[in-house]
């Protein structure tokens, strides 16, 4: 196994959902979570107490008012029964009458501040529970100091429920949140497992593998079906890099064992043959570079890797250098070449590649149309067409003739790389130009437009 | 003429040494970067003839380095980066002429002399004669055993640089590049369908051994045997 290999499947089958990022995601959140709800509890807690704090500062001011009012208007005797009868779930009163003390509690605490300032005290008391905690202040009044406290330990009580109940809501949060994550991330997971899974398998040369699209159409779909376009590429390509192997090995191969064949031969011919033998032998090696050459060329201007020189070109003069080069080539085979210029139109472009782009498609229909053919070569505005009238090429095989070292003619008789149709194709969309073929009845017609 | 050449692959040295000794030329060589521009800078040559990938200091480099020395010396790139981008960086970097290796000594030839000439002033030629083959540059008039002949533009131009360069076998892509202003290789016949109809012209004349076909290489025009 290549190293490569280990790595993904440890990847793809080693990963654990807490060591996922969805799973660091979840963490992150129900930390915020919980610190968003922590805060606002704390929020709450802080606003009880200081409400429970102005409620008994109101309540023990009441009752402040209350009994001084009392002892200004009712005797010292009534103020006693007063003070007796007062009910201790509101307040606790003491009165110290002269030496005894007369209220609820049978004593007053030292140090204890006059209300509004007010304190804590514990009180002991017979009974389950044995100690209150207090919570008072002295009132002056007619018949002397008044001590009035309240209750603050059902207070305390409700702080210690709300502190419980806040702390299990936190714990529960922290749980519940933790928990969907883990699941999610599970879930995550297993579909980011499966489609490594599949990956592998591409990996591994089954380019046919591709990754299921559920009905959800969410990202992970939207993945999926991205990665099965580029799979899709993928496989047209390789079939198309095979298709040129193919063919490169016949092409390449067809002069190559001329050349051998002429080299074995060699040492047998007389003085005079010799350089006609070795002249053969070189104009063999010539094509084979020239079709190298042409491959590397192709794919390079395919590729977008060759920059182009643009200039300024007007098509009228291509076209009238194209007829003066093609001229004497088609009256050799006994066509007739003609030129049809129309209104002038200026592109920007390379002026070789274009050219020899055009040239090319020129050459095709000299070579290609037969004796006595006429090719027109025309040009108005934008467009560029070159037709012949000679048997054409079949409507089905018309976009075959661009892909490379494709060649209808199956014997090819004729010299060529077969590559010439694939780089007009390639030169051509680089300019942002069009290429289609058509039928001229009779012949073919190619229309170039910018 | 003094030539001074740049490449680090022996066979090729080998190979052009001996085409440029035989045409009288005398030939030095340096097989890496430093060498080269030490010799190029230090010593006065006709033309450099020079490699692009070469060992410790690249061809484009040197080249670039002597051109900021001032030296106007012709250099003719010699590279296996035959993309026309290539061509255009070398042209660009200071290069007089780009060509591609595999190549053929012919052809280097014709190229090194038409650049080592570039320099020398030319007395100025009217007329090219070649055994019964005569040319008047300025009214375009051509004769053949004292009979006038009708070319083509295209057609002059080719004699007229098979002409200037009697007795050399001159490729297909020399004379492309001598009649077009288009720089590609053509892959056609149509330097050879020129050919045939100028050779027609001399047979109806009873001179079709002018042109001479030289297989796997290009033309010759010959004097007559």
């Amino acid at each position: 196994m290549k190293p490569s290999e280990g790595l993904v499947i440890a990847y793809a089958k080693g990963i654990k959902p807490y060591q996922s990022s969805a799973w660091r995601i979840t963490i992150i959140f129900s930390a915020l979570v919980t610190v968003i709800i922590g805060t606002l509890l704390l929020g709450m807690y802080r606003q009880l107490i200081n409400e429970q704090e102005f409620q008994l500062d109101q309540h023990l001011n009441a009752e402040k008012t209350r009994y001084q009012q009392m002892a200004l208007t009712l005797d010292r005797h009534s103020f006693a029964t007063q003070v007796r009868s007062a009910d201790p779930k509101v307040a606790l009163i003491v009165w110290r009458n002269s030496l005894d003390l007369i209220g609820s509690l049978s004593m007053i605490p030292k140090d204890m501040p006059m209300l509004p300032e007010k304190r804590e005290f514990p009180v002991f008391k017979g009974g389950a529970d044995k100690l209150h905690i207090l919570t008072g202040g002295m009132v002056m009044t007619r018949y002397g100091p008044v001590l009035v406290a309240t209750r603050v330990d059902q207070l305390g009580t409700l702080i210690d429920k709300f502190t419980n109940a806040a702390i299990t809501a936190l714990m529960l949060t922290v749980v519940l949140t933790l928990a969907l994550g883990y699941l999610f991330s599970k879930a995550i997971l297993r579909r980011l497992v499966q489609y490594n899974r599949l990956s592998e398998q591409v990996e591994q040369g089954q380019y046919s593998t591709r990754l299921p699209v559920s009905w959800r159409q969410d990202e992970f779909d939207m993945l999926a079906q991205q990665f099965n376009r580029v799979l899709d590429t993928l496989e047209k390509n390789l079939a198309a890099v095979r298709g040129v192997t193919d063919n490169i090995a016949h092409d390449l191969r067809t002069p190559l064992s001329h050349l051998r064949i002429g080299l074995e031969q060699l040492p047998e011919k007389s003085e005079e043959e010799l350089a006609e033998g070795c002249a053969i032998i070189t104009e063999e090696l010539d094509h084979c570079l020239a079709t190298f050459d042409a491959m590397l060329s192709l794919t390079r201007i395919e590729e977008g890797q060759q920059t182009l020189e643009l200039q300024s070109l007007s098509l009228q003069h291509i076209c009238r250098d194209l007829f003066e080069m093609a001229e004497v080539m088609a009256e050799y085979n006994g066509q007739s070449l003609k030129l049809m210029a129309g209104e002038e139109f200026s592109v920007s472009g390379d002026k070789y590649l274009l050219f020899q782009a055009l040239f090319n498609l020129v050459d095709n229909a000299i070579k290609y149309s037969g004796e006595g053919a006429t090719i027109i070569i025309s040009q108005n505005r934008n467009v560029i067409s070159i037709q012949d009238n000679g048997p054409g090429i079949p409507a089905g095989s018309r976009d075959k003739v661009f892909e490379r070292l494709v060649r209808l003619d199956p014997s090819r008789h004729h010299k060529g790389t077969g590559l010439g149709l694939s780089m007009v194709k390639a030169i051509l969309s680089r300019h942002n130009a069009k290429i289609a073929l058509m039928d001229n009845q009779p012949g073919l017609k190619v229309q170039i437009t910018f | 003429m003094k030539i001074l050449m740049v490449e680090d692959d022996a066979t090729t040295i080998e190979y052009v040494v001996k085409g440029f000794i035989e045409q009288g030329h005398n030939i030095e060589t340096a097989t890496d970067g430093h060498q080269g521009l030490l010799l190029a800078t230090s010593m006065k040559y006709d033309l450099i003839i020079l490699d692009r990938m070469l060992p410790q200091l690249d061809g484009l480099k040197l080249l670039a380095a002597l051109r900021a020395t001032g030296s106007q010396t012709p250099v003719l790139i010699l590279s296996a980066l035959s993309h026309v981008d290539e061509r255009v960086k070398g042209l660009r970097a200071g290069g007089d002429d780009y060509m591609t290796k595999p190549f053929a000594f012919s052809e280097l030839l014709v190229r090194a002399e038409k650049l080592m000439q570039r320099g020398e002033s030319q007395p100025m030629v009217t007329n090219l004669n070649v055994g019964p083959l005569g040319i008047e540059l300025l009214t375009r008039k051509v004769t053949l055993d004292g009979q006038e002949i009708l070319l083509q533009p295209k057609e002059f131009q080719l004699l007229k640089y098979l002409m200037e360069h009697e007795n050399q076998v001159i490729s297909r892509t020399l004379l492309f590049e001598a009649v077009w202003d288009y720089h590609f290789d053509p892959r056609t016949n149509v330097i050879d369908v020129h050919i045939a109809k100028l050779r027609r012209k001399f047979e109806e004349l009873g001179h079709g051994e002018l042109i001479e076909t030289v297989r796997g290489a290009g033309y010759r025009l010959r004097q007559g045997h």
